[in-house]
């Protein structure tokens, strides 16, 4: 049942103020999403993820581009096609859940199999089977209004569900949850909708849901798609400064590149030390640079190895089991982290840190 | 009192001034307090609905007898509701009410929609137009409706003679009573629907839609359901105000011999001799109605009301018409000109032309046929000036004793630990369910008997005005007060103050706009209340609405349309100042009558 999406050079533009100036709430988006598979699009608010997704729905109608899916094009305004959201046949789960509250579970669920005037018994046993799904089979006939939040959650995914669809959209399912029903809801999703074996696409302003629930990942900004990749990809090889940044790649060191050694760009710093980082694309030599780096790729008083500087530590920051130290270095202050109870360096000691060079990331100033 | 209270009072008593009247060291002073509310709103609501009840149970006349308990009996109560009369009035209101209500939830609930839910070209204007009808004391439409539409000399029949068609419309009929209540009671419903429509999440019907529904299943599956309390709750708040509403009967229905309830009443004490006790019976039975009506009413809002999960504001979603926008405008522009344009050009072709007849359409036209005499002419009835002048004493009390009791009552029970504030709200409530015209005969029979008393005085009139209006009035202020932050007192407490001094120096000013804005709709409902008025005046205290209806009833229709203009003019002078000042802080809250 569930499909490939395509999504080629989708363009939406609004006019907004006086005067009327126009503004691209997505620029141009292309991507693909095999059949079973989940692509998350991560992004800040107003980067144009929920668009996306609700032009895929046919909620919003795009200025440009089609959208494919299985094959057809359920979205041509070129071709002058638009196919109403009801005959899409998708499903999808809506950041306020969008349970009715005037009707019970089993009314919920089984309302989109009503609609296509499925047979009765079938109701019966898709709803039941949708609802063991979830877990949620013991309060069927109760009331929404009297569920948890996670649980109205979970009948909104039960609903988006039975009938198959093939396509599952999903627009911050978590995002009205409290901290800890999110994360066990985030792990039970990926599982509900691997089992099913639904093509999925899930829009998140949170990067740690994006990783746990994604086989590949979409960073958007601005309307654009900055970078899709498998997490792994996204964490260790961020196509940008943004999404280096955006991953959590807090720390930016700058300076000029000075040729290359090893396969790395040398890049010397504010304080005349070089570093060895990856070779960001279009740097020649003489060029301004960034250096992007994770604060918990930070290695402290590394024996050997390339990237090795003293670093004076300016302030401690205790968590309890991890520890943040802001420190001087390099001709500017960055942040690093290490894991484990004990704080083991004090305020204005001096420590030496090693940058391990293919986890710095140099780009473009 | 408990712990609480004492360790909050504690602060207050150990930095309040020595002799500030709120400090309570001795609880005293709050029961002194609470005793002193209650006692105001016994004097102002239970003595004379008691009064009223002692009246409905007994046949003694109170003018000539006075008031005796020696025959209470249910019997006499019996009597006069299984009196066919009574059951004839009953049934008519009902009829009237009821049809009302359904064209007024048919127009409120299609305006509502395509104001809110549709891409209507003006939308906004069309909204605020739709409310107007709302201020139109309910006589001067049914003067207006008269104007336009009795058989013979009505001015639309007037046109459609000339232009040969054999159609006419009876406004003096019982469909014209329900045309006219259902155009004007529209925007109840549209209040109450409108909002539901605006606060529900638009992914529901988004998820219905998604689900495979189509957009006629959408509708009556999800959303039509959704918004049915607030239909129900507009239907039946529009159901009570027509049914206490006596303007409008008494100018379409009274002429075609049809008697509705209020009309009913007001005839039985104008009966000689007066039938007081059977006017007390039939009010009693207008009282339970709407009492049962009202409490229906809270029933559907409290259980039934869905509030969506997310706390966001959300962006309704409007439906994009194409070019049928230009139709729903179109009836939009229909719905304003009959509740609005219409009536307005009545009255003033009727005020300022010297004859209603119109030969024929350029007459219309002809300036030679407009002057002043009819102002002129009603000016020269002394009764006019003192009826305006008694109108503003009586809106001026009203306006200064219920802003002060409804600033008062509010204060205690939304920010003090004051003893019994839940019977101080519960009385406060009463009158929600008690119409106009009940509180008039309810303040007859409390006062008539009582020689030199108030009765024949203009502060009875502004005393029933201030029963009658105390809860919309204690409702607006509680709101504005609950917007002041409760630190913002205590601040004042810990600096020194006392609590009538934080009262004056910080609350006060603080609640300014929404008490100013209380005191001024008072103003406005006092100068245009009609059904307590016509039980209450007498002939040295004859008031605007009363006189109106004389005007009417006396058959001359150039003062009468002259009257209702000066009387439009002045409450559209004083509803824009009110709205200038409060900036909608009390918007809202008008209850008709």
């Amino acid at each position: 049942m569930s499909a490939e999406l395509r999504v080629e050079h989708l363009r939406k533009v609004f006019s907004t103020g006086h005067p009327p100036v126009e503004k691209a709430a997505i620029d141009t988006v292309s991507f693909t999403v095999a059949a079973g598979e989940i692509v998350v699009l991560l992004g800040p608010s107003g980067c144009g993820k929920t668009t996306t997704l609700r032009c895929v729905a046919g909620l919003e109608h795009p200025t440009s581009g089609r959208i494919v899916i299985g094959g057809t094009a359920y979205t041509d305004p070129a071709a002058g096609v638009l196919v109403p959201p009801r005959s899409r046949n998708l499903g999808m789960v809506f950041q306020s859940y969008a349970v009715w509250p005037h009707m019970t579970v089993r009314q919920n669920v089984a309302y989109p199999l009503r609609a296509r005037k499925t047979p009765r018994a079938e109701q019966g046993r898709a709803v039941q089977e949708a609802l063991e799904l979830v877990e949620l089979a013991a309060y069927a006939d109760r009331p929404v209004t009297q569920l948890s939040g996670g649980q109205m959650q979970r009948v909104a995914l039960a609903r988006a569900m039975v009938y198959h669809p093939q396509i599952l959209l999903l627009d911050e399912p978590l995002s009205n949850l409290d901290a800890q029903l999110r994360l066990r809801l985030r792990d039970d999703l990926r599982r509900i909708i691997k089992r099913a074996g639904l093509t999925a696409l899930y829009v998140t302003h949170d990067q740690t849901e994006a990783v746990v629930l994604g086989d590949r990942i979409g960073v958007m900004r601005d309307g654009k798609l900055l970078q899709l990749d498998t997490p792994r990809e996204i964490y260790n090889r961020p196509a940008d400064l943004f999404v280096a940044g955006f991953t959590g790649a807090s720390n930016v060191i700058e300076g000029t590149v000075q040729g290359s050694q090893d396969g790395f760009a040398v890049v010397r710093a504010r304080s005349g030390e070089t570093l060895l980082a990856r070779h960001g694309s279009g740097l020649h030599d003489g060029a301004a640079a960034k250096v992007a780096l994770r604060p918990d790729n930070i290695t402290f008083a590394p024996a050997s190895g390339p990237n090795r500087f003293t670093a004076r530590v300016a302030s401690q920051h205790y968590q309890g089991t991890q520890t943040v130290y802001e420190l001087a270095v390099l001709g500017t202050t960055i942040e690093a982290l290490e894991v484990g109870s004990a704080a083991r360096w004090d305020v204005g000691a001096e420590v030496t840190v090693g940058l391990p060079p293919e986890l710095c990331w140099s780009y473009g100033a | 009192m408990d712990g609480q209270a004492a360790s909050l009072h504690g602060v207050q008593t150990t930095s309040g001034r020595a002799g500030a009247p709120g400090r309570t060291q001795h609880p005293s002073w709050r029961w002194i307090w609470s005793g002193v509310l209650i006692a105001a709103l016994a004097f102002l609501v239970i003595y004379p609905t008691a009064m009223l009840l002692l009246g409905a149970l007994t046949t003694t006349n109170p003018v000539v007898e006075g008031v005796s308990v020696a025959d209470v009996s249910l019997g006499n109560f019996l009597t006069v509701a299984g009196n066919p009369n009574v059951l004839i009035a009953l049934a008519n209101s009902m009829i009237a009410c009821g049809g009302g209500t359904l064209l007024a939830v048919a127009i409120g609930l299609a305006f509502a929609w395509v104001v809110v839910r549709t891409n209507t070209p003006c939308k906004a204007l069309i909204a605020s137009a739709g409310m107007l009808p709302l201020f139109v004391p309910p006589l001067v439409a049914g003067v207006a409706w008269a104007i336009l539409g009795s058989p013979r000399t009505g001015l639309i029949n007037l046109v459609l003679a000339k232009i040969g068609i054999p159609w006419r419309f009876d406004l003096y009929s019982m469909p014209g009573m329900i045309f006219v209540f259902g155009i004007y009671y529209a925007p109840y419903v549209y209040m109450f629907t409108a909002a539901a429509l605006r606060n529900m999440d638009p992914s529901l019907e988004e998820a219905a839609e998604i689900s495979g529904a189509s957009p006629t299943r959408t509708m009556a599956t999800v959303t039509f359901p959704l918004i049915l309390p607030a239909i129900i709750s507009g239907m039946l708040l529009s159901f009570v105000v027509m049914l206490g509403i006596y303007g409008i009967p008494a100018t379409l229905g009274t002429p075609a011999n049809i008697p509705v309830l209020t009309t009913y009443i007001f005839a039985l004490t104008a009966w000689s001799p007066p039938l007081y006790n059977t006017a007390a019976a039939v009010a009693v039975i207008l009282m339970i109605v709407t009492g049962l009506l009202v409490y229906a009413q809270q029933r559907v809002l409290a259980g039934r009301s869905y509030t969506t999960v997310a706390g966001k504001a959300f962006r309704p979603r409007a439906l994009n018409l194409g070019p049928w926008r230009f139709l729903t405008l179109g009836l939009a522009i229909v719905y304003l000109l009959v509740v609005v344009v219409l009536p307005s050009l009545a009255l003033l072709i009727a005020a300022f032309r010297r004859f209603l007849f119109i030969r024929d359409i350029p007459s219309l036209f002809d300036m030679k046929q407009y002057g002043w005499q009819h102002f002129i002419k009603m000016f020269d009835n002394p009764l006019t000036v003192t009826s305006i002048i008694n109108s503003m004493k009586v809106g001026l009390i009203t306006a200064l004793v219920g802003g002060v009791l409804a600033f008062a009552i509010g204060y205690t029970t939304t920010r003090t630990r004051a003893p019994l504030k839940r019977i101080i709200d519960v009385i406060t409530t009463i009158p929600v369910a008690i119409p106009g015209l009940v509180i008039g005969v309810a303040y007859l029979w409390a006062w008539i008997g009582l020689p030199g008393g108030l009765y024949g005085t203009l502060w009875i009139l502004a005393l029933a005005f201030v029963a009658r209006f105390i809860p919309d009035t204690v409702k607006a202020l509680s709101t504005s007060l609950m917007q002041i932050h409760k630190e913002l007192e205590e601040a004042a407490w810990i600096c020194g103050r006392g609590m009538l001094g934080t009262v004056f120096s910080v609350v006060l000013p603080l609640a300014r706009p929404g008490v100013v804005a209380a005191m001024t709709l008072l103003f406005i409902l006092a100068i245009r209340e009609l059904g307590s008025s016509l039980f209450l005046y007498s002939s040295g205290t004859m008031v605007m609405a009363v006189q109106l209806l004389g005007y009417y009833e006396g058959g001359n229709i150039g003062i009468t349309a002259a009257f209702s203009l000066v009387q439009m003019v002045l409450l559209g002078v004083l509803i824009g100042f009110t709205n200038l000042l409060s900036r909608g802080a009390a918007r809202g809250v008008v209850r008709s009558g």
